[in-house]
């Protein structure tokens, strides 16, 4: 690098000479690494009035930023925020948040943009590019100093050292990556969570119990609930089945008119489902086969199921059929029956997995 | 005197019971069905057909629909139809209220069905939002969208935005299922929960309350992605450019 300064016509300056301002060896420092400052120029003199007023600018935006953080902390943790239908200060929460925080780093910026574009010296630097490879010396010097450290850690001469420490070190990576990876890693074949539902038959010692269909809050459903044309979310009537822990478990039963149901029971039954229907009450599964959204959209006139995530359409009268859209499988029916106290149950469990599909069901 | 009492309750019963020419010719309905039928011959028979028995491939046959169905598409101006098409659009009324409630006299004492029952606005102080709220999304959110602002169905067909409708209208839709939405009776969703759901609907979709700004228009995050790329950042790009050039 010395060479470069040189080859420009500059010489090195003497930094052993206490006569050097502190400028000059900062200049001489960046010559070094081959940049060159070309100009420099104050932009306010040294204690002038400009400089005073710039600098109380600069403090003002500061302090702005300050009290407008310190306000967001403050509405943060005290300014009342929960939701009223008849609202007064709380709808202030969100824009007040969002207006101190947005001064506050637009002071902090333009504080910071002063300083920068007025206060400091304006100065231009060149810095040469470095086209061609660097010298072959220094190139070669690199080199053996790599290969010299491999030779002197001996992992040539003794490859023990070298397996071992890797042997080591291997198990303690995984160590790591075990509590982060092993939290991803679980056989669903456990408890063969992606086949069943909620709906599946409680065996108690050998006493099959049928599952009702329960509204969200956990009513059971009774036939005459429902008229033609007419629809109902029901979950499994099991503990905890209008919740989370069964969101794969959400079924629409939806009362047919008479004629349509008549042409859904024949399709139920050339597809081999005699008697999943019940009266013209029928139902699929809520959650769509293409990617899991709840394919709701009932169309009550067409016999559509409708998902409005990617516009998959269902024909319910022919077996949930997929008709136009992504999806490729018909949504999975729940074969009903109504029980002796005249509540609708689920015969048996889905006979196909439900929602989307997945490895062993491509 | 006997004999004339007699004559006198016997012509009486006579002209009772007797079936005279005259009765014939008189309209079978009374008070506002009659003044609906007379609306109706003229406006909606072309397409209904007479006594609204519907005609093959113009108009379904409206027996048994209900003065709720008629509330709904008539007093809304979903009919009379423009013209034939995927679904009846919301227009101004073409009948004033009270030939609405006329309309819909007379189709209810043709073949009866659902009524929107009087005085849906005095119960809404009272109502829970909370399980409107749940009600809404649980039943109305998937078609109506989350904001109210309504969505695409299949074909042309959509759900409306709820945003113009009347607790009445709100009713009168859940009660009839007007076109492919799906009917939700009093014993689905009891009158109580119909109340509830139309408070939220009113109080809390409709009245536009959103406590973070702006809503634009309540598409959610794609105007909001759109609004931020193109107001967002051209702001951006004009201040570095204001920033550059100053130096």
């Amino acid at each position: 690098m010395t060479a470069r300064t040189e080859r420009q016509g500059r010489p090195p300056a003497d930094l052993d000479d206490p006569g050097l301002t502190r400028f000059e060896v900062v200049r001489a420092g960046a010559r070094r690494d081959d940049i060159e400052i070309v100009h420099y120029e104050p932009q306010v003199a040294a204690g002038s009035k400009a400089e005073q007023r710039l600098a109380r600018t600069v403090a003002v935006l500061f302090l702005v930023a300050a009290v407008a953080a310190t306000a967001f902390l403050v509405v943060y943790v005290w300014w009342p925020w929960r939701y009223r239908l008849v609202g007064d200060i709380e709808e202030f929460y969100t824009p007040l948040l969002g207006v101190t925080l947005g001064v506050a780093l637009l002071a902090l910026g333009f504080g910071v943009l002063v300083w920068g574009k007025k206060l400091l010296p304006k100065e231009v630097s060149i810095q040469d590019r470095h086209d061609e490879p660097s010298p072959t010396d220094d190139r070669r010097i690199a080199a053996q100093t790599m290969l010299y450290l491999a030779d002197e850690l001996g992992v040539r001469r003794r490859p023990l050292l070298g397996v071992s420490l890797l042997a080591g070190l291997l198990p303690v990576g995984a160590v790591a990556a075990a509590p982060l990876v092993g939290g991803l890693i679980k056989d669903p074949h456990d408890d063969q969570e992606l086949f069943r539902t909620g709906f599946a038959p409680a065996d108690d010692n050998g006493a099959i119990t049928r599952i009702r269909l329960v509204r969200e809050d956990g009513r059971p459903v009774r036939p005459l609930e429902i008229l033609p044309g007419g629809q109902v979310t029901v979950f499994p009537g099991i503990p905890h089945g209008v919740s989370n822990a069964h969101a794969d478990s959400v079924t629409l039963l939806i009362r047919l008119r008479a004629e349509d149901a008549l042409v859904a029971r024949e399709n139920n039954r050339e597809a081999g489902k005699q008697d999943w229907m019940w009266g013209d009450f029928i139902a699929y599964s809520k959650i769509c086969t293409h990617a899991g959204c709840p394919a709701s959209l009932y169309e009550q006139q067409t016999n559509r199921l409708l998902c409005p995530c990617h516009q998959s359409q269902f024909l319910i009268t022919d077996n949930a059929r997929p008709i136009f859209g992504p999806a490729s499988r018909p949504l999975p029916q729940l074969p009903i029956e109504v029980d002796d106290e005249g509540f609708f149950v689920a015969t048996s469990d889905y006979q196909e997995p439900i929602g989307p599909d997945f490895w062993e069901r491509p | 005197m006997r004999l004339l009492i007699a004559l006198t309750l016997a012509g009486g019963v006579y002209a009772a019971f007797a079936p005279s020419a005259q009765a014939q010719e008189e309209p079978r309905f009374s008070g506002a069905a009659a003044e609906g039928e007379a609306l109706f011959d003229v406006g909606c028979v072309t397409c209904h057909g007479r006594s609204a028995g519907g005609v093959q491939g113009r108009g379904p046959s409206l027996v048994g629909v209900g003065a709720a169905s008629v509330e709904f598409q008539v007093g809304t101006g979903r009919m009379p139809l423009a013209r034939q098409e995927a679904q009846a659009m919301r227009k101004p009324p073409q009948y004033s209220d009270e030939e609405v409630r006329q309309l819909a006299a007379y189709i209810q004492e043709i073949g009866g069905g659902p009524v929107v029952p009087d005085g849906i606005g005095d119960q809404l102080g009272e109502a829970d939002l909370t399980r409107g709220g749940e009600l809404f999304r649980i039943n109305c959110s998937q078609c109506h969208a989350f904001g109210g602002g309504g969505g695409a169905l299949s074909s042309g067909k959509y759900a409306p935005s709820l945003y113009p409708a009347s607790d009445r209208t709100i009713y009168a839709a859940m009660l009839s299922g007007p076109q492919n939405m799906p009917v939700f009776g009093d014993s689905q969703l009891t009158p109580e929960q119909k109340v509830d759901l139309i408070a939220y609907i009113q109080q809390v979709v409709q009245d536009d309350r959103d406590p973070g700004g702006f809503n634009l228009g309540r598409y959610g995050p794609s105007t909001e992605g759109l609004a931020i790329f193109l107001v967002g950042i051209v702001v951006l790009v004009f201040a570095s450019l204001w920033i550059a050039g100053k130096s």
